[in-house]
């Protein structure tokens, strides 16, 4: 009961981040019906998604500080167990996406129980191993479609079971429904007591286990949340695109991303990954779709992207968010 | 035999891979800095070497002042207008801003060269090879690994007999007390991200004799050298050498225990993984470096 | 019986011995002192107690319970509490998230943390920092935070780690105060690290003195100022100076 409240509870948050995420809900809610084109529609969808991805990095990455590089790993587990089970034993998205959660959760707690021994720079690039080790095994794996990757097969009629529509809408309206799981549980863990106990591992990781606290533990549990969070990513993504590789969903640059974006807008706060989604996934994609029209500009679009990386880096690690706090404080 | 001969080749790649990661360790080891960016200064000075042999129609051998001052010059640009103030920031901005540069390096690459593989063709040495009793030595190869090895024997001179050299180590060693003693610790950062992108510079002029460059090359190498260093101990220079060359080996000996062995899951697609592996199971268990040696 | 013993404690550095074969006894509410001069093997002592080392050899048993080589939250959990000679200084947290930090150690509720935290400032007299992050504080106060914090793990024991250092001399006083208001209306025992010797006589019932990683004295303060090789480890060289 008091979970459910605290989830819901957004009294301590300051009039206009209430009002702002009032009018950001309305907005979502009639968006399919603006009449956007579905490029636009896709952009958004792809928005949200990353969001999710964000929001889940952010409880290890953000409010546990831990410099997490290897979130694809857990995109392709829930991608891929909801492809292979679909395509192999026809079983229902609503059934395998779960499976390919706890998946996920299983694996996070082997992985992390020796990676949480490391700190630092030697944890950033092990997370980034791990990850390019998995994706290795699937590129050579011809059990799951080696490099070629798997095709969902289509069904003829919009099927629910399966989560197959013909319009862009009901994804959309899907994904908008995890992002306010996501947004609700991200509430209630900012207030929680292992949400506290990692910001204080964030700040002092000597002084956290001093008053009690089993630092690797609660890193390796709120690693295992960001997983699972991604691994519902990786599941939509599957039926969403109808078809996976070892590219596109374990990529090391998804990895990336997921942490750049929540890092952009804000690590360790409550709307840090949506701002940096909202900022950087349109300008990734209309960047992209604009630069790419010309031959000869090929690339310029990640150049801009990196050079904003590299700015935000180094002038303000706390990303938009902590511009926004910034002003607020004047 | 072909064991022997891969533990041969394997050394002479070995080599290479040393001089790759002596740039990221000597940086590691001056300000705690992982430079993501490193196996993008390798692309970069393949493909100065590669296009001034072309242009010029001289050897790529000889071209390997030019990767040497292009790598330098990048290291220094990198460090005064982005690294410096990386520096005042927590570990993640740093890590990320690197990692930026490294994108945007990439990128730049893949605007100006597209995304064609590439590869020397023309050369005094290229497609000729050294036979030695039962051995077959490219000569690309072996010239480039003895060419790395003085390029790394002259770094660890300048490190270790030369003053400038004792003022870096001593930067490395206690930012602080060096400081006080009058060594201008912010030069020395400069100095390091120096040597650090020249000799990275000079490893992508040789590499280039035998290897296809394209834009996102860099990432294989620069995980190789992760492991490397994390083999040898973060900040060790000794050690960067050795597990670069146990690395070759390792590289090299692999896909022929899988073939001895006539299993698909330890065919050569997985040499890298191993090195991925290893840097793993290394790190967390043996976090001081395989030696145990520390800077 | 001990509230803490330690036995015959071993601690090498890769041959540079910090603690030689040291063994002494804590009651429970006493206020220890242990006192000693630079590289004594103090804080080696300190963290082989709470945890942050693994002693090479002997033992601790606090409450009768043997804790060797416990990790630090281990033995926060069974009551030890510790504040640090020197704290990071940071700008994520509040001073009273700081301390509910502390209050979660014992329970998972976070209103009860946040009423046990505000109980717990408003007893050291830190009602007014309550919002303020720990890099906008002066130094006493930062000192302070850290009582608070470690207080708020309920423990039975608490360790003290040079708390007087940074502080001038009326802030001291202050600090010596409270710290005497802590051990009188929460009966904790408290076991202080001192450099500086002046703090610790005021206020300790026993003190321990150890020199070159040995314990070479033990007793009642004014025992201690008048022992001849306490005077010579530790006052000597200062006299020595001064002569």
């Amino acid at each position: 009961m008091e979970t459910l409240r605290d989830a819901f509870d957004f009294r301590d948050f300051s009039k206009p981040e209430k009002v702002g995420f009032v009018i950001f809900t309305l907005f979502l809610l009639v968006f399919p019906w603006l009449g956007a084109g579905s490029f636009v529609k896709a952009v958004v969808i792809q928005f949200l998604l990353f969001s999710l991805f964000g929001m889940g990095w952010n409880t290890i990455g953000g409010y546990g500080g831990q410099v997490e590089l290897g979130k694809a790993q857990y995109v392709g587990i829930g991608a891929y167990t909801v492809a292979l089970a679909m395509v192999w034993w026809k079983i229902p998205f609503w059934v395998s996406m779960p499976i390919g959660v706890l998946i996920a959760l299983g694996y996070s707690f082997i992985i992390g129980y020796p990676l949480f021994r490391l700190k630092g720079h030697y944890f950033a690039i092990a997370t980034i191993c791990t990850s390019l080790v998995l994706q290795d095994i699937f590129i050579n794996w011809k059990l799951v479609g080696a490099a070629k990757g798997i095709e969902l097969p289509i069904h003829e009629h919009p099927d629910f079971l399966y989560m197959q529509f013909k319009s862009d809408t009901y994804y959309f309206y899907f994904i908008m429904a995890l992002f306010y799981v996501a947004i609700f549980y991200m509430n209630w863990f900012r207030k929680s007591k292992l949400g506290y106990q990692l910001r204080m591992i964030k700040e002092d990781e000597e002084a956290a286990e001093s008053l009690g606290i089993d630092a690797r533990w609660c890193k390796i549990k709120a690693y295992s949340i960001a997983s699972a969070f991604v691994a519902v990513g990786g599941g939509f993504l599957a039926v969403y695109n109808l078809y996976i590789d070892p590219y596109s969903v374990m990529d090391l640059d998804l990895s990336i991303k997921i942490a750049l974006m929540a890092m952009l807008g804000g690590a360790g706060s409550m709307w840090g990954p949506i701002i940096g989604s909202a900022f950087l996934v349109p300008l990734d994609r209309f960047l992209g779709s604009w630069l790419g029209a010309h031959k000869g500009l090929i690339g310029v679009d990640f150049m801009i992207y990196s050079a904003l990386i590299m700015i935000v880096s180094a002038y303000q690690p706390r990303g938009i968010w902590g511009i926004i706090e910034q002003f607020r404080k004047r | 035999m072909i064991v022997l001969d891969a533990l041969l080749q394997g050394i002479l790649m070995g080599l290479l891979f040393a001089l790759v990661a002596l740039g990221l360790t000597i940086i590691f080891g001056m300000m705690d800095i992982v430079n993501f960016a490193h196996g993008e200064f390798l692309m970069i000075g393949m493909y100065t070497a590669y296009w001034t042999s072309l242009l010029l129609h001289i050897d790529p051998l000889i071209t390997l002042p030019a990767s040497a001052i292009v790598g330098m010059v990048l290291g220094l640009a990198s460090y005064y207008w982005l690294v410096k103030y990386l520096l005042r920031g927590p570990m993640i901005a740093q890590l990320f801003g690197t990692f930026g540069l490294m994108l945007f390096l990439r990128y730049l690459a893949q605007f100006l060269f597209g995304i064609d593989y590439r590869i020397v063709q023309k050369g005094l040495l290229v497609g000729k090879s050294l036979t030695v009793g039962p051995f077959i030595f490219d000569w690309t190869k072996l010239s480039a690994a003895i060419l790395s090895l003085i390029a790394f024997l002259l770094v660890y001179l300048l490190l270790h007999r030369t003053k400038l050299g004792k003022a870096l180590r001593a930067t490395a060693l206690n930012r602080e007390a060096a400081n006080y003693m009058g060594i201008k610790t912010e030069r020395m950062n400069a100095l390091a991200w120096m040597i650090g992108g020249g000799t990275v510079g000079i490893a992508g002029g040789l590499i280039v004799n035998f290897w296809y460059v394209y834009p996102t090359v860099g990432l294989l190498f620069v995980m190789i050298a992760f492991a490397s260093v994390a083999m040898g101990g973060f900040g060790s220079i000794k050690g960067a050498f050795f597990a670069g060359i146990l690395i070759g080996m390792i590289e090299m000996l692999f896909p022929v225990f899988g073939h001895v062995i006539g299993s698909d899951f330890l065919g050569p697609h997985f040499k890298f993984t191993l090195v991925y592996f290893a840097y793993f199971v290394i790190v967390v268990f043996r976090p001081q470096g395989l030696f145990g040696w520390k800077h | 019986m001990a509230f803490l013993e330690v036995n015959d404690l071993v601690k090498d550095f890769g041959g540079v011995v910090a603690n030689n074969h040291v063994s002494f006894q804590i009651d429970q509410g006493e206020i220890i002192g242990l006192i000693g001069p630079n590289g004594a093997g103090k804080t080696t002592l300190f963290n082989c107690v709470v945890g942050y080392h693994k002693p090479d050899s002997g033992k601790v048993i606090f409450k009768e319970k043997e804790i060797t080589g416990f990790k630090p939250f281990m033995t926060n959990r069974e009551g030890i509490g510790r504040t640090f000679q020197i704290m990071k200084v940071t700008a994520g947290m509040t001073v009273l998230e700081n301390v509910m930090v502390g209050a979660f150690c014992r329970t998972d509720d976070r209103n009860l943390a946040k009423v046990e935290a505000a109980a717990i400032l408003g007893f050291l007299g830190l009602d007014s920092l309550r919002a303020y992050h720990l890099n906008e504080l002066p130094i006493a106060s930062q000192k302070k935070v850290g009582l608070a914090r470690a207080l708020a793990t309920q423990p039975e024991l608490l360790m003290l780690d040079e708390v007087a250092s940074g502080l001038n001399p009326k802030e001291t006083e202050e600090m010596v105060d409270l710290l005497k208001k802590i051990h009188r209306d929460k009966r904790i025992t408290l076991f202080l690290i001192e450099h500086v010797m002046e703090v610790v006589m005021p206020i300790s019932q026993r003190v321990i003195v150890l020199d070159g990683g040995e314990k070479i004295a033990e007793g009642l303060p004014k025992e201690i100022v008048k022992n001849e090789r306490v005077i010579k480890a530790y006052l000597g060289e200062k006299y020595a100076k001064s002569l």
